[in-house]
């Protein structure tokens, strides 16, 4: 699985580099997301809500994000 | 009265004798009971903070304060950060955080009659409004430092505060009351029965006394056309800047917007440059560069986020002319 690494950026920057990188993928595409902001598991799971995306928290820092909608 | 004359009449100590002191006294006394009949109090329920804030720790610590009971702490995790840092410094305190549900409202149901119980009559950052406040709890303190004149009081307070600004009176002036019923102890070392050490600024106290009955004489007026403007942005809003994440509606003074992939530090700069302040809730705009509790805690976005606050002044044509440059602004910080 591919991954982006994201540590010491702050918000909004990982999930802007999120959304770029789903955006030419196909649905069903899955990637996992390194991000120490403390705004990012916050922001990741109302992402999710808005955009229909799935997130999985992996663990700390480490998010797994499957792509279920263009 | 204007500025200059308030400062002149309220220089003497009302405590002391003499006739200066005497009519400042008086003038002490009206306040009192100016904010007494706005806020639904007895005017000697009524104590003035000069550090709004404190009114925290005295209206929570003050009802704790009691040995020979053992007293459970209950506070949401939409509550103000004082809240949490009362919580967190008494170790022994047993504290019990309601979650709140993603319309925003805490479920207060579950207290117990011994429980001491911080209440939030409105949301600072949202506007959003407790509707059912605890019916049971050995003492209730009420928040209603973003709700100012607009909420009554529940029936069974013991604390409860005001910030000056909510009704544009001067800031850094709390009002703080404690129940003539209230079971509560000042938390702060004192020889005497004040609640305050003081003494606090005589001027800023007749000049709020002034600002709340004249905004509230407005308020009669202004409340519809305010609730219009709120309407009228969340339209625009919905309809207009997509990926959005609108705070549910509360109190329709106060409104939180965020926007997706979006810098709030960007945005707030970018609107301040087209002359509009505007407050942010995100991580990269707060001094402690956490993004805000009260977002979090309802699940809506933190980033690209921006709060307003609708004043009596406020007219259609600036709310036209914000909505202009907000969607312009977001699309060009998206677009870099």
């Amino acid at each position: 699985m591919q991954t982006l690494d994201c540590l010491g950026k702050r918000c909004p920057q990982p999930i802007i580099e999120l959304a770029k990188a789903l955006k030419v993928a196909p649905i069903g595409f899955q990637i996992t997301l390194l991000s120490d902001d403390p705004a990012t598991e916050p922001d990741l799971s109302a992402w999710s809500r808005m955009t229909g995306n799935s997130i999985k928290v992996v663990e700390l820092n480490k998010y797994e994000i499957t792509k279920l909608a263009d | 009265m204007a500025l200059p004359h308030i400062f002149e009449v309220t220089w003497p100590d009302p405590t002391k004798l003499g006739v200066d002191s005497k009519s400042a006294g008086l003038l002490l006394n009206e306040a009192k009971e100016t904010f007494a009949s706005h806020l639904g109090t007895r005017s000697d329920e009524i104590t003035f903070l000069g550090e709004p804030n404190l009114g925290f720790h005295l209206g929570i610590n003050g009802l704790l304060d009691d040995a020979s009971n053992f007293k459970r702490l209950v506070y949401s995790n939409v509550d103000r950060m004082e809240v949490f840092a009362i919580a967190q410094a008494n170790q022994q305190l047993k504290t019990i955080e309601l979650s709140a549900e993603p319309n925003g409202r805490v479920d207060y149901s579950l207290c117990l009659e011994s429980d001491v119980v911080a209440y939030q009559l409105c949301n600072r950052e949202t506007g959003i409004v407790q509707a059912t406040p605890p019916t049971k709890g050995s003492a209730i303190f009420v928040d209603a430092t973003a709700s100012g004149t607009r909420l009554k009081l529940p029936d069974n307070w013991s604390t409860a505060l005001w910030d000056s600004t909510t009704w544009a009176g001067p800031s850094g002036l709390g009002i703080f009351a404690v129940s003539k019923r209230a079971n509560w102890k000042s938390p702060l070392p004192h020889l005497d029965g004040r609640i305050n050490p003081g003494p606090t600024s005589l001027p800023l106290i007749v000049a709020s006394a002034l600002a709340i009955d004249s905004w509230v004489a407005d308020q009669k007026n202004l409340a519809a056309k305010i609730a219009a403007i709120n309407q009228d942005i969340r339209q625009y809003i919905s309809t207009n800047i997509p990926d959005a994440d609108l705070a549910p509606l509360g109190e329709p003074h106060l409104l939180s917007a965020s926007f997706l992939y979006v810098s709030a530090e960007q945005l707030v700069t970018k609107l301040a440059d087209a002359g509009y302040a505007v407050d942010s809730g995100s991580a990269c705009s707060a001094a402690n560069m956490q993004p805000s509790h009260v977002l979090a805690a309802l699940g809506l976005l933190t980033q690209g986020n921006i709060r307003l606050t609708i004043h009596h002044s406020t007219t259609f044509e600036d709310i036209k002319g914000f909505l202009d440059t907000l969607k312009v602004t977001v699309e060009e910080l998206r677009g870099k």
